[in-house]
């Protein structure tokens, strides 16, 4: 299976792809520290001879320099270079804890209602298929800010990490189903099988049936599922900032990039800057996803996709 | 003057993405700001003071506007529908700018040149702009002849005494209060007990406070001087309402008018449009113009919609301009760097003037070496960024508008003017002298996108100085109603404030009196200081207006300086484009935007 990867030339590649941004962001106060900025320096008000008035860089392509490698953000002069790093680190930081705790109850859950079966499997499956008719993007939106507010005193600012609490909170709660769905197939599948008989009968109590015998046959859905979803939850922290309920400034983020990008002081004075966030995006979310493919392939090389 | 003209700014950002198309490049931030002499010579015109004219100004016509010609529809985008056409109900901006062209009262500012710069208060129904024999307590006025309401009747003193008496029935409610306070010789809402039912069920104001003896003579008496009754009355609040007109309520929708064009259609939130008023007669009228036929208005159009159609300078966007939608904030460098739009912009001051309010009521910011570390830190270049930078907002050295008599241009105790980013290493020295290193200041700021951009460069600037900035985001919509709570959680937040003629005695007892503390009133920071008290009765019973803006200014400083209970940021300014079929487009000081009554069609 390994060498099945290996031998995949794309899937190699997107691999180190994926690897180099998930290098960065864990790296992201290291770079910035050689680098010698860090994303929070109002340069507009520290070194105002770089802007206009209004906030616009005055060399072009948004000040762009030896000094400022990608250049400031119009407005008030964040750079951008260290305001990408760390924006790449938090929402990927973000995406990853999603993840994991929705990978973590998928398999909980899912197994569960495929092993035991019965009322178990019908209650798990109906929350399951409850959660899957809400509206996802819109439960975002409309539960950030609630969330939010449970944690804050009134006298003090929403500190960071109860924003990026509740963006985990909200995406992890319907985030899960669809692996828990796959899982509870699998493992339904499974439970009729001959070596789990045989483990029933040599008197293995259900908890090593699990760990030792369905576990193991369920990482091929596990490793696939979790490598498609993982950009998915990129781009849904990232739409989430991008309309002002996730991450807000003064924290970088990735998707508060994009919205910063379509203001309008941005589209007529600084165009250049779309393209920091935007392509490094792209670039992050296409390797994933091929890497997703491969991954897949790697594993069950008999399906077509 | 209302405040919520200015601050609904909501600002829809645009989801564009697919503007960027292959647009590889982008230049750099426009070189601007040649023009910024040009506006201080602007402000220094305007603060010598708008002088009080005889009959001989306030005879009509007004003067022609040079190569003005009749005809022509003109279109006006407008952001904000018009909720009140009654003139006693007008107070805000947007408003009182359609009134210009609708109502009129016993006094006006007309335009004495061309440019918008320089006004003279004249007599508009009135033949003069008032005489008063005991330095402002009697004032008379006597009235044209051959004045009209749009359905031919005529103008007499029955109906002037009618305006002003139901400004004290209940539904009126959200005009400007000064006369009602002065006649009743009361300050707050108290005046309404003088004549609590208005003039709807028989009763009326006795002789001795306003008196009409004949029907062409309004008399008005209070029991203190009140030299600035010219200005106040020019105010669209004081403007004339017709007796036998007069449908209360409904008057708000469909009002019988008196200026040069009348309400053809008006569908809320929709549209508008305007037509001339036959019954008007320009000889009688030394401030407006009757050129255009039509204007066709159209609400509901965002600053970035209205700015762009008339930037693109397409159809019937070459006959279109906005009275009050300036060019927004992400717009404005490509504007004001486009030497083709050079002519259809005019630039001028609005009479905002905005602040940062220090809450007195907080035990922290009693200590005024704090409040001082404030002062020093705050950086103001913030603020003038997310506006639009230097051409949409001037940074302040105190809280006297360019706009208004009084103002001087070389106060700036702060050293804003100099440096507006701020001074962190003095304010750091003062708090530590004062121990208070590390205080914690929440700060409140409105949740639109401007005030997500100034709040947080403020705090940056703010804790490089030594405090611990606590943001607290307040939706756009009750920001006002938060912050006007005598018991709120904010230690600094931004408020603006714009005078309602060109004198202090409109800003300074206001906002800083400290007997006007109350909830939901503009005493923002709750100071109540012995000396700003004494010195406000003692500079509003100065008669000559002159002498009384030297001391208003005094008493601004003494606020600015020694109180600090509040730190000016900016002067609003405001850039307005039009289409480029329309000429007479004029940036007037005293509105703060398009003077609509000049505008005809090339």
């Amino acid at each position: 299976m390994w060498i099945r990867f290996k031998r995949d030339r794309t899937g190699v590649i997107s691999a180190y792809v994926v690897a180099f941004f998930f290098l960065v962001g864990l790296l992201a106060p290291v770079i910035a520290n050689l680098y010698g900025k860090n994303p929070y320096t109002v340069y507009a008000d520290e070194r105002p001879e770089l802007f206009d008035s209004a906030g616009v860089p005055v060399q072009p392509n948004g000040g762009i320099s030896g000094e400022f490698w990608f250049g400031l953000e119009p407005g008030n002069g964040y750079d951008v270079f260290t305001k990408l790093l760390y924006g790449i680190r938090t929402s990927l930081m973000i995406s990853v804890a999603v993840t994991l705790a929705t990978v973590l109850t998928g398999i909980l859950l899912g197994v569960t209602a495929g092993y035991l079966g019965g009322r178990a499997d019908y209650w798990i499956s109906r929350v399951i298929d409850f959660l899957l008719a809400f509206p996802a993007q819109l439960f975002f939106i409309a539960s950030m800010p609630v969330v939010v507010s449970l944690f804050v005193s009134p006298r003090d600012e929403t500190p960071v990490y109860v924003r990026v609490v509740a963006l985990i909170l909200v995406q992890w709660f319907l985030g899960w189903m669809s692996l828990g769905r796959i899982l509870r197939g699998t493992t339904l599948a499974l439970r009729e099988r001959e070596f789990i008989d045989a483990a029933k009968v040599s008197g293995a109590p259900p908890g090593r049936i699990i760990r030792k015998e369905i576990l193991p046959n369920v990482v091929t859905p596990i490793l696939v599922q979790g490598t498609y979803m993982l950009p998915n939850f990129v781009t849904a922290e990232a739409g989430l900032s991008f309309l002002g309920v996730g991450i807000v400034e003064p924290t970088p983020d990735w998707g508060q990039m994009f919205a910063k990008a379509s203001t309008e002081l941005v589209m007529q004075n600084d165009i250049t800057y779309m393209f920091f966030p935007g392509i490094s995006m792209i670039v992050f979310i296409v390797a994933f996803n091929l890497l997703g493919d491969s991954v897949r392939d790697a594993f069950d090389p008999k399906t077509a996709r | 003057m209302g405040r919520s003209g200015r601050h609904t700014r909501a600002v829809i950002s645009v989801l564009a993405a697919g503007v960027l198309v292959l647009t590889g490049c982008s230049s750099g931030g426009s070189k601007s700001g040649g023009n910024d002499k040009e506006q201080q010579e602007n402000a220094e015109r305007q603060k010598a003071l708008i002088k009080f004219g005889d009959a001989a100004a306030s005879k009509g016509p007004a003067a022609e506007v040079p190569g003005a010609k009749p005809g022509g529809t003109i279109s006006v985008p407008a952001r904000d529908s018009y909720a009140h056409l009654d003139p006693a109900q007008i107070y805000v901006f947007n408003e009182m700018g359609v009134a210009l062209l609708l109502h009129r009262g016993l006094t006006g500012y007309k335009a004495t040149s061309n440019d918008g710069k320089e006004h003279e208060v004249v007599g508009d129904l009135a033949t003069d702009s008032g005489t008063t024999t005991d330095g402002g307590r009697t004032w008379k006025y006597t009235l044209k002849d051959g004045i009209k309401f749009q359905d031919g009747s005529a103008i007499t003193s029955a109906d002037i005494r009618h305006s002003v008496e139901r400004l004290f029935a209940p539904f009126i409610n959200q005009g400007p209060p000064y006369l009602q306070q002065w006649l009743a010789d009361t300050p707050g809402s108290d005046y309404r007990k003088l004549l609590p039912d208005g003039p709807f069920k028989g009763k009326h104001l006795p002789d001795s406070v306003l008196e009409t003896p004949d029907a062409k003579t309004v008399v008005f008496k209070f029991k203190k001087p009140h030299p600035d009754l010219p200005y106040a009355l020019a105010m669209t609040g004081y403007a004339v309402v017709s007796q036998k007109g007069d449908t209360k309520e409904k008057y708000d929708k469909a009002p019988v008018v008196s200026g040069p064009y009348k309400i053809e259609s008006f569908r809320s939130g929709k549209s508008m449009v305007l037509v001339k008023n036959t019954n008007w007669d320009p000889a009688t009228d030394p401030i407006r113009h009757q050129y255009v036929d039509r204007f066709t208005i159209t609400f509901n159009q965002q600053y970035e919609d209205s700015t762009k159609a008339l930037v693109a300078d397409s159809g019937t966007d070459r006959t279109a301009v906005s009275w009050q939608n300036s060019v927004d904030a992400g717009n404005l460098s490509k504007v004001l760097g486009d030497p083709k739009m050079k002519p259809r912009t005019v630039i001028g001051y609005q009479p905002f003037v905005g602040q940062i309010n220090i809450n007195l009521s907080h035990k922290p910011m009693q200590d005024k070496k704090v409040r001082e570390a404030i002062a020093y830190a705050l950086p103001v270049s913030p603020f003038v960024r997310a506006y639009g930078g230097s051409a949409a907002m001037e940074v302040a050295g105190g809280i006297i508008s360019p706009t208004v008599s009084g103002y001087d241009p070389s106060f700036d105790p702060w050293g804003k003017k100099k440096n507006p980013a701020g001074d962190p290493a003095k304010a750091k020295k003062l708090l530590e002298e004062a121990g208070k290193v590390g205080t914690k200041l929440t700060f409140g700021y409105v949740n639109s996108q401007e005030g997500q951009a100034y709040s947080t460069a403020m705090a940056a600037g703010l804790e490089k100085a030594g405090f611990d900035v606590q943001r607290q985001e307040i939706p756009a919509e009750t920001y006002f109603d938060q912050v006007s709570k005598l018991n709120n959680n904010y230690d600094i937040f931004h408020t603006s404030w714009a005078a309602d003629w060109p004198s202090a005695s409109t800003v300074i007892p206001p906002l800083y009196d400290g007997r006007v503390i109350a909830e939901g009133a503009q005493n923002y920071s709750q100071v109540d200081d012995p000396r700003i008290n004494s010195e406000i009765d003692r500079i509003s019973r100065i008669a000559d207006p002159a002498k009384a803006a030297a001391e208003w200014q005094k008493l601004a400083e003494y606020i600015v300086k020694d109180v600090v209970n509040i730190v000016p940021t900016a002067y609003y300014k405001q850039v307005q484009i039009a289409g480029s079929k329309v000429g007479g487009v004029v940036y007037d000081d005293v509105i703060g935007g398009v003077d609509p009554r000049r505008l005809y069609v090339k």
